[in-house]
């Protein structure tokens, strides 16, 4: 009797919680159609995808860069010393490589952007969604192209990032480990080779792309549909998408790892 | 700030499309490294290892000649005999290190992962044909682990076996305590060889009777001594002996020499008489001549008248 009164008590909250889910996937599915159809480009649109794409990535492209760049010498004096103690140098690299391109950087990346673009994007487009519903409808598909142009900014940011981010740490780790050489260009390719096997190159852009996509979508879905504020619950929705969106990120980097070591 | 529209529209969009065509170039070209990271440019042989465990083996792994990497692991396949092929793809320009004669092994170190080597012994071999098969030769050191626990093992247990209390090292070692209580004991290390006190008593009899015998000899070689070398023994009259041998045969070496030159004489002798013969061999024919001439000049007088007479012989 009693967990029948618990999920009639439920029942409203897992109602909105399906409408909610359908409703984000379906804005979801249509977002990304819109970034992938032609008639975007045009333009009118491109003008506000471009603005976005730029403004959302090159202002902190060199000071991300920079950042990565000292974080990467750092870690990566650290694991060649330390694997150097242990008379392992031969494992450093691979270590290097692995824990910084492949699991580090997209992460810090998509962290990165959704705390300097994405979630200002998402209340941005919220108050704008606030202001076309108090003025015409005819507002709401200016609104959608908006959002589409915050999460192709988003994403762009993201892969940008990480992008630049592990080439500069490739680098870098070359310099740490072989100095301005050149002569060791080879085996440190071969082993580069090495670890970016198939399947975790795979996993890598899969990872990548996921992480753009949780950390662009996330945060405009929530300014499009702002969850309303229930009762006995203190989170701003803002913070909700915020919740939402690392839980997203969690679960694939766990998928991620799963599939990379396991 | 990045709400705001930008003032120069066209400007930023340009900007937008430089960025991203750099970004574009620069994934390109992160793609197009890691393909040749990859080995994807390279012109490959393969060459086929044969083992009858690819544990540790991984795709991708290196195929080191002298610490160089010469090659990776394409495909690990379990072959028709239930062996596993391990295929590796070698570049061409490196192709050359192997040779028919090469020898390839599979080294399994406590730490670390597994290697693959190769040893080219002689450069000289025709190279490596493309899909060649070839045995691998297995080292691995935590193979040796269980093998060396079995030695331990069989080791302690020997161990226990010799230490046990009725072990024949045991029973060895109170046989030498009661050998080492014996040669203690009163007859000593005679005792412990003879094994009982009657035996060693008669040895020591035995001994005794020696050291007498030993000294009754003693005094039989002080006499001999006396009767050999004393004044009037043997030994000085030898020597005067030997002084008259000695005499005797300066004498006798004497008498040689006369009877030397004697033969020397003898054979001059012998000599003259020798020519002489020769001349008498001369003599004689002379005279054997002369007698024929006088034999002729005979009978020639008695051929004649009046001295002939009849010198036919009648018979009766």
């Amino acid at each position: 009797m009693s967990t029948a009164n618990a999920l009639r008590s439920w029942q409203p909250a897992l109602r909105r919680g399906w409408q909610s889910t359908v409703r984000n996937l379906n804005t979801s599915a249509l977002l990304l159609t819109l970034i992938l159809s032609p008639s975007s480009y045009r333009r009118g649109p491109r003008a506000v995808i471009a603005h976005h794409v730029y403004l959302g990535t090159a202002p902190m492209l060199p000071w991300f860069t920079l950042l990565v760049a000292l974080a990467s010498l750092v870690l990566i004096h650290i694991v060649v010393v330390t694997a150097a103690s242990y008379g392992l140098s031969q494992y450093a690299l691979e270590t290097v490589i692995r824990v910084l391109v492949l699991e580090l950087i997209p992460l810090v990346s998509a962290l990165f952007v959704a705390v300097n673009v994405t979630l200002p994007g998402g209340v941005a487009l919220s108050r704008q969604r606030a202001m076309a519903q108090r003025g015409s409808p005819a507002m709401a598909a200016p609104l959608l192209a908006e959002a589409m142009a915050r999460v192709l900014a988003g994403m762009f940011a993201v892969i940008t990032l990480a992008v630049v981010s592990c080439v500069v740490s490739l680098v870098l780790t070359y310099l740490v480990v072989h100095g301005l050489a050149p002569a060791a260009f080879g085996a440190y390719t071969r082993k580069v080779g090495q670890v970016f096997n198939p399947a975790v190159t795979l996993i890598f852009v899969l990872k990548t792309l996921f992480f753009s996509l949780a950390v662009s979508l996330v945060p405009i879905l929530g300014g499009l549909h702002p969850a309303p504020m229930r009762a006995g619950r203190a989170e701003l929705p803002e913070v909700q998408g915020l919740v939402r969106m690392f839980f997203l990120i969690l679960l694939i980097e766990i998928v991620s790892l799963v599939g990379n070591y396991y | 700030m990045i709400d705001e529209p930008d003032n120069a529209p066209v400007k930023l969009e340009t900007r937008a499309a430089v960025l991203v065509a750099a970004v574009f170039l620069l994934i390109a070209a992160s793609v197009g490294y890691l393909l040749y990271a990859r080995g994807v440019f390279e012109r490959t042989q393969t060459v086929v290892l044969l083992a009858d465990d690819s544990e540790g083996v991984v795709v991708g792994m290196d195929v080191t000649f002298s610490g160089f990497a010469l090659g990776r692991v394409s495909r690990i396949e379990l072959g028709p005999d239930g062996n596993a092929r391990i295929v590796v793809l070698v570049p061409h320009k490196d192709a050359h290190w192997l040779r028919t004669s090469s020898v390839f092994t599979m080294e399994r170190g406590l730490v670390g992962g597994t290697r693959i080597r190769a040893y080219s012994g002689i450069l000289t071999d025709p190279p490596l044909p493309d899909g060649a098969e070839r045995t691998v030769l297995r080292g691995d050191a935590t193979a040796e682990i269980p093998r060396l626990m079995n030695a331990a093992r069989e080791l302690l247990a020997n161990l226990q076996t010799m230490t046990a209390p009725d072990s024949p090292l045991n029973t060895g070692l109170a046989h030498v305590g009661g050998a080492a209580a014996q040669l203690r004991g009163p007859h000593g290390a005679l005792g412990l060889l003879m094994g009982n006190e009657a035996d060693a008593r008669k040895l020591i009899t035995t001994l005794d009777r020696t050291n007498a015998l030993l000294a009754r000899l003693d005094g039989l070689a002080a006499r001999a001594d006396t009767q050999v070398f004393g004044e009037q023994g043997v030994m000085p009259a030898a020597q005067a002996t030997v002084l008259q041998l000695n005499g005797l045969l300066s004498d006798a070496r004497a008498s040689l020499k006369k009877a030397d030159a004697v033969l020397l004489e003898a054979q001059a002798i012998a000599n003259n008489t020798r020519e002489g013969t020769a001349d008498l061999a001369a003599l004689r024919g002379e005279v054997e001549s002369s007698l024929r001439k006088v034999e002729r000049l005979v009978n020639e007088i008695n051929r004649k008248w009046p001295f002939a007479r009849d010198t036919e012989i009648r018979l009766p």
